[in-house]
């Protein structure tokens, strides 16, 4: 196997375009875990300059399915945030977050576990960041009232978006750009991550009541505070409400069929925020996608352009021979190396231009493992399956090692320290970097459970 | 008419590194004109007499109000007695902490219309007023324009 591989390298022609995408790659990326440039910028010029310098064509970065912009991504992404912006004024949001804690009786534990829960189940469908922004301002509420230290209940709802966001297609942008390049659906992700992501929330939350479970004590009269709370007040527009869960019903629906109705996921979501916008009875439309992240939209806009020129030169499918040698072509093992690397790799830096470097990675490693298949058969290889998964897992649990692996992080980190409760670097891996590796290891006994052992 | 004829002399005014509790017993009892009747808002000068901010009762409402709040609203989950212990933990911050730093001035020999401008497009209700030198040298309210817009309006001739 490992002779048959390194006689298909000599395909690959380093010559000048090689080392001005690679260069240019580097140099990005560099750039990107500096941080004195912001990403966007860094990602937008590097791809302009290589179209101007005709590594990759404008027809190849802004058409081509194999080397341009993944759209199915923007669109997806681009379409649930504006769903999210038109659902937010309606205050459902915090009637959630409020009857969380009253359910918990305004008991410490039991709110940090049932906001866990409620963050990780709500990331899961939405974005994390908007998770998080949509649960931390009551979380910094309810601690207030009950005078407790906000810190560990920021920590662990972050963490627990992370996780939860593991679990679907639509959780987490790792899996939609995977699910993209691989082809896979909504019913996939469920069928394959959402069980053991279950088996990891459980974990956590036995593993937080563990660790911060008995420092929490609340008196009586300040519980009253939290109990008095009338969550029914939240609600602000109870009609734009039931049109919005009308539509988020439809397009979970969508989500849920779109393999059936051979949709993408990306139509599925544009529907539902097209649907919405029409019937929520919104006259100017420029506010609700005025308010869309523009600026992680055009990061992935760059990214995918950069990323295409680097797979078009040869680079890598350069990467994936020499990954295949390292591994003499095991692919257990290179299932194994591809979760734990894309784990330390996404504590360190951002796991979105990770996995867009490894998506091309696995399909070329795949090119080499069986030359004669393509399209579907190549993509959903029975051998291959679990390497997705593994990519999946690694990459998003990965991002909870560290106060800068994921986006959900750094916002926490920023709220709590606006608050004046600044969260250290050390602080945050101190509980991360335990339950990162714990998640880890769970993921890992069940791939090679029921992958290698059961093949189910 | 300018600036200068109708804004009330400088006098007042509150330094960086005071405490929130020091500024607001200011302007409590700053001057206004002749009556010492408290002012909604007063210049911050530093050591050298510049110009370098303005704290209002604005600025003092935000102090209290956690930003949280501002991001969802919580309006209506909020308690009796927790303004008041949110103020007695922001009575040592400085004023530096929350001073507006890019103050809306004019100066003394700039037109009243100038004036009514920047109040409205700047939504402020009092602005210092600036010599040559840059020194403050009085303040200009919105109820002293009003009364020259009143002036104007009801002068027969």
């Amino acid at each position: 196997m490992t002779q048959e591989i390194a006689s298909t390298s000599g395909e690959i022609v380093m010559g000048l375009g090689f080392w001005i995408a690679t260069t240019i790659f580097i140099l990005a990326y560099a750039l990107i875990i500096w941080e004195k440039v912001h990403k966007t910028i860094i990602a937008v010029f590097g791809a302009a300059l290589l179209i101007v310098l005709g590594i990759v064509t404008q027809e190849e970065a802004f058409n081509s399915l194999d080397l341009g912009v993944d759209w199915n991504v923007i669109f997806l992404l681009v379409s649930m945030m504006v769903i999210i912006n038109i659902m937010k004024p309606t205050g459902v949001f915090e009637y959630i977050a409020i009857k969380s804690a009253k359910v918990a009786k305004g008991r410490p534990f039991m709110i940090m576990a049932i906001f866990s829960t409620v963050t990780a189940v709500v990331s899961a469908f939405l974005d994390n960041v908007t998770t998080v922004l949509l649960i931390a301002p009551v979380t910094l509420l309810i601690c207030q009232a009950l005078e407790l230290d906000v810190v560990p209940f920021l920590i662990t709802e972050a963490l627990a978006s992370n996780i939860g966001g593991t679990a679907t297609l639509i959780g987490d942008p790792p899996n939609i750009m995977i699910a993209s390049k691989a082809q896979l659906d909504f019913m996939a992700f469920i069928y394959h991550l959402t069980p053991v992501i279950i088996v990891v929330l459980i974990a956590y939350i036995i593993s937080i009541k563990f660790i911060f479970g008995r420092r929490m004590v609340v008196k009586e009269d300040l519980r009253q505070r939290v109990m008095a709370m009338n969550e029914n007040e939240a609600i602000k527009d109870t009609v734009l409400l039931k049109k919005s869960l009308v539509v988020l019903a439809v397009t979970m629906t969508g989500f849920v069929l779109h393999g059936m109705l051979h949709l993408q996921p990306a139509t599925v979501a544009l529907f539902g925020a097209g649907l919405l916008l029409l019937i929520s009875g919104i006259k100017e439309p420029r506010h609700v996608l005025a308010e869309a992240e523009w600026s992680s939209l055009f990061f992935f806009i760059g990214l995918f352009i950069i990323i295409g020129a680097v797979v078009k030169v040869g680079l890598i499918k350069w990467m994936s021979i020499k990954v295949l040698e390292l591994t003499h072509g095991n692919l257990f093992g290179t299932s194994m190396i591809v979760m734990w690397f894309s784990a330390f790799a996404s504590a360190f830096i951002d796991n979105i231009p990770y996995v867009a470097t490894m998506n091309p990675l696995i399909i070329d490693m795949a090119k080499q493992l069986w030359p004669n298949l393509s399209g579907i058969e190549l993509l959903h290889h029975p051998d291959l399956m679990p390497m997705w998964w593994s990519l999946a897992l690694g990459a998003c649990l990965g991002g909870n090692g560290t106060a800068i692996g994921a986006s959900a992080n750094v916002i926490v980190v920023g709220m709590a320290e606006k608050m004046g409760h600044p969260i250290s670097f050390k602080q945050f891996m101190l509980y991360g970097m335990p339950l990162m590796i714990e998640s880890v290891i769970i993921c890992m006994i069940y791939v090679w459970l029921r992958y290698y052992v059961l093949m189910i | 008419m300018k600036a200068k004829d109708i804004m009330i002399p400088f006098k007042d005014y509150l330094k960086p590194d005071n405490t929130l509790s020091e500024a607001v017993n200011l302007l409590k009892g700053a001057a206004r004109g002749e009556a010492k009747i408290g002012v909604m808002g007063l210049p911050v000068l530093d050591d050298k007499g510049k110009l370098v901010g303005m704290l209002s009762m604005t600025d003092i409402l935000r102090a209290v109000h956690p930003s949280y709040m501002d991001m969802m609203n919580l309006g209506d989950f909020t308690w009796d007695g927790m303004l008041e212990s949110l103020a007695k933990q922001v009575r040592d911050k400085k004023v530096k902490e929350l001073m507006t730093r890019t103050v809306i001035i004019v100066h003394e020999d700039d037109p009243l219309m100038e004036c009514v401008d920047r109040i409205l497009k700047n939504h402020v209700r009092r602005m210092p007023v600036l010599d040559k030198t840059e020194r403050v040298v009085g303040m200009v309210y919105l109820r002293e324009i009003f009364f020259a817009i009143t002036k104007a309006m009801l002068d027969e001739k």
